[in-house]
């Protein structure tokens, strides 16, 4: 249990810490890799204590996130030196609180006052949340960009939100919001969690 | 009237008044254990904070009702009750208490004081009024 975490476990426990809750297939996906491979690991990590099976998923123990944050630190102590990243964290903050008012208001709109879920019947409404949040996908490219220049897995965040953007303009509008696909909310989430590990801050309520 | 126990933001407007028996989940070993049990619908789970990210596995496997210590309606854990819709009151504060959660400044005893109270205790959600939810003694 003391010993640390290689970089592929450390990718795929990542992963399922992220997820919360995920198949070998979901983690393969998402790191780009092998799900047979990826079985095998998180055989290992459940072995060391650091994952439980329910449910046909992996789940992070309470020992996952300290073991994690050890191997962070000692992965991305240069992301952490990089001022151009630091800088680019700053702006995320905001564009971040602006993501979580924009996926309320797809969920629900204002009538009157009050709140009430949106029922998706306005495609004009509808239409505009879908712009706002290109944007503030697009808003991200700079972070991700360098943040890939120091670990290619950060690439799969841009090619993720490609798939989710095509399918919400196909049609596919559980891809914006729902949390059983990976949806434009679900990647956001993932990112955003991953981000903080990797600079080794903590969430803000 | 039943008693209120608790009051917090709603997070959305829902008939549903789920019932059940108060469990309060400090850690993902909790949810896990929970989960495991078989019995996750028998409780309203409580949480500190809205960025309890750990608390999403039991929303995904059909949790009843969530009560929040933190956060608002526009966290994470907000959005995810809405599209679980599973009822969810936020930052509830006990009736019987003046103490209040301050964003940043709030001390341990807050957390400890609600915890202790409902932890164990039937209750039923009310979250039928647009801006607050209600925590209803239910035993």
């Amino acid at each position: 249990m003391t010993e640390g975490l290689d970089k592929t476990d450390y990718d795929v426990l990542n992963a399922v810490a992220l997820k919360k809750m995920a198949s070998a297939d979901a983690i393969a996906d998402a790191i780009g890799g092998d799900p047979q491979q990826v079985a095998e690991r998180l055989q290992g990590l459940a072995g060391r204590g650091l994952v439980v099976e329910a449910g046909g998923s992996a789940l992070p123990t309470d020992e996952a996130e300290p073991a994690l944050r050890a191997a962070a630190d000692q992965l991305y102590a240069p992301v952490r030196a990089d001022r151009t990243v630091g800088e680019l964290v700053e702006r995320f903050e905001t564009t971040n609180s602006q993501f979580l008012t924009t996926m309320s208001a797809w969920q629900q709109v204002d009538v009157g006052g009050r709140k009430v879920a949106n029922d998706h019947s306005d495609a004009e409404y509808d239409g505009k949340i879908i712009d706002r949040l290109d944007k503030l996908i697009a808003r991200l490219t700079p972070l991700l960009d360098v943040l890939a220049t120091h670990d290619p897995r950060f690439s799969a965040y841009p090619r993720r939100f490609r798939t989710a953007l095509a399918g919400v303009d196909a049609g596919r509008t559980e891809l914006v919001s729902s949390p059983t696909v990976d949806s434009i909310h679900n990647i956001w989430f993932e990112f955003h969690e991953d981000l903080l590990r990797t600079l080794g801050r903590e969430r803000e309520e | 009237m039943a008693e209120v126990l608790a009051e917090g933001y709603n997070v959305f407007d829902t008939s549903k008044s789920p019932s059940g028996t108060v469990k309060y989940l400090a850690s993902p070993a909790d949810v896990i254990a929970l989960i495991q049990s078989g019995k996750l619908k028998e409780h309203i789970l409580l949480v500190r904070g809205g960025t309890t990210t750990f608390l999403a596995p039991a929303l995904s496997m059909g949790a009843i009702g969530v009560i929040t210590m933190s956060g608002a309606p526009e966290s994470h854990l907000g959005i995810l009750s809405r599209e679980f819709q599973t009822p969810c009151v936020m930052t509830a504060h006990l009736t019987s208490s003046e103490s209040r959660y301050v964003v940043g400044n709030t001390p341990e005893a807050h957390f400890e004081e609600i915890a202790k109270t409902l932890d164990g205790r039937k209750v039923r959600l009310d979250c039928t009024d647009h801006e607050i939810g209600r925590v209803l003694a239910d035993d």
